[in-house]
């Protein structure tokens, strides 16, 4: 996405009008931590890169204002191991698929577009 | 506002957490998890691991290792580092000098990331922020709290960091220069903040307690606390 | 609390080698107007602003490279540069002397 004078991309948000910083720290949920781990995990093995891992969430355009942190990082991880061939997104659905079923949830899921108090 | 900022490893020190069984099946599934339904991006990451797993690519003890270094090491080594320094001040210059370079020195092996240390003086507050997305010290604090990946704190701490700063209460005069620090390629920073009076004669460990996340980050100073009884705790 | 150990050859640092490096400490350097797509680690912000070098960091892979699958080849030099912060936002409402530090590569610098 190209950025001009005028224009920015999606993470390049220094100097932008924001509103008052929560300064509680909220820490993280398991899953979160679990998330963590594994994108360090893959950077430690050489099989993700952190600047391709930051890329892919710059192209997330409108959609990354709109996501939370570890939304947009899991997000990231997906596009990058489905772009290096390691997994394929119909394996990844169908994976998905699974591990619903598992936590017992219906099949409809609620919108991964959450509202959140502080992204 | 709260008298003292909420630190979310304050309560927590190496050696004092759950026990947790270290004989792991390499191959079984994590099954802990948090309360309630599970949101897409938690079973997009769960299956995206599972996958991985089937391949051979990763191994779940070897996340789950990986979750216990970033809960029960990180978090608590950039203290060690800044006590440390408050102590020796040959140490604190090549701190100062080579962060990453002292801390191996020190023991402590930063992994990939490389540390400039600045230090606050009675002339220069420093603060840190990463813009564009969320760089940190891990490997020396930890993960980054949820403030400092917040939209809110990226977009202003660079322009207005002394409101920033009053936020999470810190008011700094006109006459301390206050220098912003924005992570933004492969350098990462941690702050050295003043040793404040009454620490005289602490051990490091002591010291190690009020060097809190937040002074290393720079949106706080060091607190010394006064019990009731009125002696320094 | 560990004691400090001597290694025996200092490899780690946090810094590199910057041969050829074109600016030095206290050169005044601007950063290009220059908006390109992709991926890029020179903040909207910042672009055009006049600083000071504050420090030469090294020679690294370039990110702008990395971030596609390439191998980042030939390495960048990498600085740390300081600006005013009453020259970089013109509704500044700190200390005249307050100041706001970032890396840049030298690619993305020209002599003020």
């Amino acid at each position: 996405m190209a950025s001009t004078h005028d224009e920015r991309g999606a993470a390049d948000i220094g100097g932008t009008p924001a509103g008052p910083v929560d300064t509680v720290d909220h820490g993280m949920k398991f899953w979160e931590r679990q998330a963590n781990a594994l994108r360090s995990l893959l950077g430690r093995k050489g099989i993700t890169r952190t600047d391709e891992l930051r890329r892919a969430a710059e192209d997330l355009g409108e959609r990354y204002a709109q996501l939370a942190y570890f939304e947009r990082t899991t997000t990231a991880l997906r596009i990058n191991l489905v772009e290096k061939g390691l997994i394929t997104e119909s394996e990844l659905i169908a994976k998905m698929a699974e591990v619903r079923a598992r936590f017992d949830m219906p099949s409809e899921m609620e919108s991964p577009i959450e509202q959140r108090g502080q992204r | 506002m709260h008298d003292y900022p909420y630190d979310f490893y304050a309560n927590r020190r190496p050696g004092h957490h759950h026990d947790h069984q270290h004989d792991h099946d390499p191959h079984a599934p994590i099954v802990e998890r948090d309360e309630g339904p599970p949101s897409e991006y938690e079973v997009m990451s769960r299956a995206m691991q599972e996958l991985l797993e089937a391949k051979g690519i990763i191994t779940a003890d070897e996340v789950r290792q990986r979750m216990e270094i970033f809960e029960e090491e990180f978090p608590y080594r950039g203290a060690k580092v800044v006590a440390h320094a408050w102590t020796d001040p040959h140490f604190r210059r090549r701190l100062l000098a080579d962060g990453k370079a002292a801390v191996a020195e020190f023991g402590i092996g930063m992994e990939a990331e490389r540390l400039i240390a600045v230090e606050n003086t009675p002339e220069v507050h420093n603060v840190i922020v990463c813009t564009l997305c969320s760089c940190y010290p891990r490997s020396l604090l930890g993960m980054p709290p949820t403030w400092y990946k917040s939209t809110n704190y990226r977009a202003r701490a660079v322009f207005e960091p002394r409101a920033v700063l009053r936020e999470f209460g810190t008011e700094l005069p006109e006459s301390v220069t206050v220098r912003v620090h924005d992570s933004n390629a492969d350098m990462r920073y941690i702050v050295m903040p003043m040793r404040p009076a009454g620490t005289e004669g602490w051990s490091e460990d002591r010291l190690a307690e009020i060097l809190t996340r937040d002074t290393l980050v720079g949106v706080t100073v060091p607190r010394v606390r006064q019990d009731p009884g009125g002696s320094p705790e | 609390m560990p004691a400090a150990k001597q290694t025996p050859a200092a490899t780690v640092s946090t810094y590199t080698p910057a041969p050829g490096h074109r600016y030095t400490v206290g050169d005044r350097v601007s950063v290009k107007r220059s908006y390109p797509p992709g991926h890029r680690r020179t903040p909207h912000y910042i672009k055009g602003k006049i600083g000071m070098i504050e420090r030469v960091c090294g020679t690294f892979a370039n990110p702008e490279e990395l971030a596609y699958g390439f191998d980042g080849e030939p390495k960048r030099i990498l600085y740390r540069v300081q600006f005013a912060q009453s020259t970089v936002w013109p509704d500044y409402r700190g200390a005249a002397r307050d100041v706001i530090e970032m890396e840049i590569y030298e690619h993305w610098l020209e002599p003020a």
